[in-house]
This record gives C-alpha cells, structure tokens and sequence, in this order.
C-alpha cells in the first residue's frame, strides 16, 4: 500500500499536515503528530504495516511491536477513510 | 454566438492576453484593458468550457442541492479566471476568497463562507466611511506575497453586487467573520484559522501547483495581520471592527 500520489505532506508553523490535493476524496486537512507523521512518511513509499512496525522499532527502541501495530494500524484506518491509500 | 475575440488585460500588475469565443469576459475586464506587452497568454478552448461547467454544476448541486445550467458566456469567464490564477500562482500571487475594502490606503479582507455576510458587513464599512472606503473587490480578489508585504488587487470578478477597483492597496489584515448578536474582535493566530486560510485559497487540482499553493499561505499569514470578528447587521459592527484591526 501506498500513499496517493495527489495527497501531499505540508510542513507549517512547525507542524506537519496532509493535503488532498485534488479536492475529490476530502477536501479539509490532516494535523498529524510525531508518529502519524513518521507513518505518513513511510506511506509515500509502497509498503506493508509490518515493515512500517519494523522501521518505527529501530527509532523508538522502548516501543514494542503490538503497541507499534496498533498504532500504525488505526492510522491507515484512518488514511483509507478519507481515500488517501493506494492498497 | 461564438466569434473569436483576442484582447489584452493588466491584472494583478501582469499582461494577460485573453483570446475567447465570447464578448462576456471582455465586457467583464474592459477597466483593464492595456496596449502593452503580454507576460501571459490564455486561449479558451470548447474543452476548457465543458471542463468549468461540469465544476459548476458539480459545485453548484452541493451548495444549493439543484442542478443548474450556466451559459457558456459567463463559464468561458470563469475559465479564463481558473487558468490566470494558476499562471500567477508562480508570480507569488493567490485568489483568495473574500470581500476587500480599503481605508486610508490600507486594505481589510473579510473572509468566511458563502451566505455568512462577508458583502454585507463591506457595505456597512462603506456607509460609515463613506468615500474614504475604497472597495477593491467583493468576491474573489488577487494577493501577491512580496519579501515586504501582501499586497491586495482588484479584479473583474468581483461577485453578484460588481464592485470592484482597478488598483492595488497593501493588506494590513484578514479577519474571518461569524455572526454574532453583539460586536466583538480578537485577534488570531495562524493555526486558529489555517483550515479557513486553505479552503478560501483556489485550489489548482494538479498536486505540484498545490504545493505551491500551500507556500504560498504560509507567506501569506506571516505578513498579515490576522482577526476573528463576530458581528450582526448594524453600521456600528464596522466600527468595532475597524477600531480593532487600524493598529
């Protein structure tokens, strides 16, 4: 899965956002914070939840991989709501 | 009927050549019109009207919930607008939605959705400064971010009422407007009003277009000053919010 190629990431006033820009899955914006960020970023690449969980453990060394899945996994829920995933 | 129409237009400080099938748009921009030489060309094509009418329709259904057929005069104008604000997007200049009036050489920007009482509350700024008020546009005007300032334009598209400017004025606010029974203004930060800043922002389909669009709102709300009014119908909401904003 992959990010959509019209759904951009917008760095403003120190905060990262996530952009439709073709208007036609959703036309407001995402707020992210640190981990939705990292997992956004990691989605602009074709990839899996399982590498994403991989990739998340080599930064945050104290993290462990269910609470890692989670995470990732009600992101993507989310990202697939407003139509922002390519499966 | 459909003739050919070449004609040139100073816009937003730039030289449009606009060729049309139509008269409409010229009737529209005849302030503008220019003698010297074009930075821009736009020539409207049968496709670029279907494309805008489908938008319309499409646009019009949502907000009003009935299907609508526009004429294809009045469309080619609104591509014509659709396609020189994606050639000044890389003058440093957005179409902003809002209704703009200018006192004293500065200019205000009122923005909020349609329907809120953005042209309403200018035309009490109007009744009680009256020829010190300047509108420059009550609709859809352009702003151009330079190193220094925002800087305002009036346009012919300038919404239901036609009141528009050829003149260029610095902003020294935007300020987003809501009912309210009583007068009040505050002042914002950027990130209390970002989502209104992007949706009131024309919004160019094509992702890297947009990536220059999202720049340049950034530059935009760091040189201007930003405010939330809440205000009802009376001349006296003009003053509150000209004695908040006139710093």
């Amino acid at each position: 899965m992959k990010l959509k190629d019209t759904f951009l990431i917008h760095e403003s006033q120190g905060e990262k956002i996530l952009i439709d820009a073709s208007g036609e899955n959703f036309s407001g914006f995402v707020r992210t914070n640190p981990t939705s960020a990292f997992i956004i970023g990691c989605l602009q690449e074709d990839t899996t939840e399982e590498k994403i969980a991989d990739m998340m453990l080599e930064r945050y060394e104290d993290a462990t991989k269910e609470v890692v899945m989670k995470d990732i996994a009600k992101i993507v829920e989310k990202l697939k709501s407003i139509g922002a995933i390519d499966e | 009927m459909r003739i050919i129409v070449t004609k040139k237009y100073k816009i937003a400080d730039k030289v449009f050549e606009m060729t049309t099938f139509y008269e409409y748009t010229h009737k529209m921009c005849a302030d503008y019109k220019t003698d010297l030489p074009a930075d821009h060309s736009i020539i409207i094509s049968s496709d670029d009207i279907e494309k805008e009418q489908v938008i319309s329709e499409k646009t019009h259904l949502k907000e009003k919930g009935r299907c609508y057929h526009f004429e294809d005069d009045y469309i080619e104008s609104l591509a014509v607008y659709r396609k020189m604000s994606e050639i000044l997007l890389f003058e440093d200049t957005i179409l902003f939605h809002g209704s703009v009036i200018a006192v004293d050489g500065k200019a205000f920007l009122f923005t909020a959705k349609s329907g809120t009482g953005k042209s309403t509350h200018t035309a009490n700024w109007r009744k009680l400064f009256g020829e010190r008020a300047v509108m420059i546009n009550d609709d859809k005007p352009l702003i151009r971010i330079t190193d220094k300032e925002a800087v305002v334009y009036g346009t012919p598209w300038d919404g239901k009422h036609h009141l528009n400017t050829n003149t260029s004025v610095p902003l020294k606010a935007v300020c987003v407007l809501t009912r309210s029974e009583t007068n009040h203004i505050e002042k914002i930060s950027v990130k209390d009003c970002y989502n209104i800043l992007l949706q009131q922002t024309y919004r160019p389909k094509n992702p890297s277009m947009m990536a220059e669009v999202l720049k340049l709102i950034d530059r935009f709300s760091e040189k201007t000053e930003l405010y939330r009014l809440g205000c009802n119908m009376d001349v006296s909401s003009a003053e509150v919010a000209y004695n908040g904003m006139k710093g």
